[in-house]
């Protein structure tokens, strides 16, 4: 195989074990491939610094890459010398080309989709009682004020949210109200798109700011048809 | 030894394939793009800014937008006639122009047609600029067109009820309806003299868009249904004018190659005289 041989096969096989095997394990993700890179990076020099421990493996080593970079006694192997000898050069040129070249995509604008709330609103509790009743009046008010792009069933895709970027929040994803508490869903409803932070990028929420419509007992009502409605609970503390 | 050589030489040609493989795909990716944004294509010669229906505009690559009722605020809409805009852009480097087509079953004097961009460096509020209460927002420019009038109104707002036409007015526009869809084309210079009111646009940079419609039809007591706030609206999306040709990539690309090429030379040839 020569001491070529298996440096090789190793970086291959970590590549194919980073990229393809390692997403696959429950609970990881694919990785980024500045990571990959580095990770082969170090792969790289660990067989490297190995390599090179003592003289006959150094030379087991590099003696094959020379040879064959030197072109002695290549045989058949001569032209595949000059095949790597002229493209390595124009990879160079062509990857140089892809890192000056303008990009055509827009600017990416990151957004975080549960910013933290205003102090004032961490730690409010519904002052509704929790009544078949005021659930109920909570289901209609939500049908009448949001349903138009939550949707009938909770889902985010009522008949106006099209056209939104940000679509509207689906209430039925464990990733949404399931995680929030009361309080932070009493914020979002009475500021609206306009009041996030910067870091939610309110310019393009459609939300209306509620509080200029609906009473907050409305608001706290609408909360509980929510979570009745998308079959949720919202988080607590304990 | 010459098994081993010829087994590094199978590797090497596979690795080669390989990293090639992944550079083509990788290549094609990235030129793969989802309507996110309107590219005014350069053009030379005179931008066609009256003519909707200019045979110039089959060179600008179409963009597709959703449309969504206006329901941020009051008076709101629930439900309204254009899903989709589909829009083109074509400058000469001088003068603009943008031309928003989208279906409606009838033609009427009421039916209008708006775009509009963020102004200067602060982000604002795709609903006319709404003050926004944790981030200080600057206003917006709207360009629009009535059937009616047939002509451009150039306007600003910051917030809803702010809306008024600029003493300059810069905008042209004028439409064309046919077979039950609206070709409007909205025309002006790059850039003014009113950087604080106007959106200037710098080819090669991206900046921020958005789009309403009103179909100007009546119900049945002889009013209209979609006025005013109650209109097809669109969320922000990004327009850039296509910068002039740029070849210095091809000359950074070959002074690249060249030390490369002259690496593996100096390379070599010590390898060689080590030896």
């Amino acid at each position: 195989m020569g001491a070529l041989g298996k440096p090789i096969i190793l970086m291959v096989a970590m590549y194919v074990f980073i990229k393809f095997v390692l997403p696959n394990i429950p609970g990881s993700a694919p990785l980024p491939s500045s990571l990959i890179a580095l990770y082969l990076l170090l792969t790289g020099s660990g067989i490297v610094i190995f390599q090179t421990l003592s003289k006959e493996s150094k030379d087991a080593f590099w003696g094959p890459m020379q040879r064959f970079l030197t072109g002695e006694n290549l045989g058949g192997l001569q032209a595949l010398r000059y095949g790597v000898l002229i493209l390595f050069p124009l990879l160079v040129g062509w990857q140089t080309y892809g890192s000056t070249a303008v990009s055509d995509l827009p600017p990416i604008e990151s957004r975080t989709i549960h910013p933290a709330p205003p102090g004032e609103y961490t730690g409010l509790s519904n002052p509704v009682a929790k009544t078949p009743d005021n659930i109920m009046q909570g289901k209609g008010f939500y049908a009448a004020y949001c349903s138009p792009c939550h949707g009938g069933n909770f889902d985010g895709k009522g008949p106006a949210a099209r056209g939104f970027v940000p679509a509207p929040a689906n209430f039925a994803d464990p990733t949404t109200i399931a995680m929030l508490q009361e309080s932070y869903l009493f914020w979002r409803i009475k500021k609206g798109g306009v009041g996030l932070p910067i870091e939610g990028t309110p310019w393009k929420s459609a939300m209306p700011r509620w509080e200029v419509e609906l009473p907050d007992e409305w608001i706290w009502k609408i909360i509980m048809g929510e979570y009745d409605g998308a079959h949720q609970s919202p988080r607590t503390w304990e | 030894m010459k098994p081993a050589i010829q087994i590094i030489g199978q590797i090497l040609r596979g690795g080669i394939s390989v990293i090639v493989a992944i550079m083509v795909g990788g290549a094609t990716i990235s030129f793969a793009q989802e309507s996110v944004s309107v590219r005014a294509t350069l053009m030379t010669g005179g931008v066609p800014v009256d003519d909707p229906s200019a045979a110039a505009w089959s060179s600008a690559p179409p963009a597709t937008f959703p449309m969504s009722p206006q329901v941020h605020w009051q008076n709101r809409i629930q439900e309204v006639t254009v899903k989709d805009v589909i829009v083109r852009a074509l400058h000469d480097g001088n003068q603009m122009a943008v031309l928003i087509e989208y279906a409606d079953p009838t033609q009427d004097p009421d039916d209008a047609a708006a775009l509009e961009f963020m102004v200067g460096d602060k982000k604002a509020h795709f609903a006319h600029g709404q003050p926004m209460l944790q981030v200080e927002g600057g206003p917006v420019n709207i360009w629009f067109w009535k059937n009616k009038t047939d002509k451009g109104v150039d306007m600003s707002a910051k917030g809803f009820g702010t809306l008024k036409p600029q003493e300059h007015q810069d905008v042209k526009a004028k439409g064309a309806y046919s077979n039950g869809t609206w070709k409007v084309v909205f025309s002006r210079n790059l850039s003014t003299g009113h950087p604080e009111e106007d959106v200037q646009i710098t080819p090669g940079q991206f900046i921020s868009i958005a789009f309403a419609v009103w179909d100007g039809r009546k119900d049945g007591a002889g009013e209209l249904v979609e006025k005013g706030s109650q209109k097809a609206v669109s969320s922000w999306w990004y327009f850039r004018a296509d910068a002039p040709p740029d070849y210095s990539g091809y000359m950074y690309a070959a002074i690249a190659a060249a030390l490369a090429l002259g690496f593996q030379f100096v390379l070599i040839r010590k390898l060689k005289k080590g030896q």
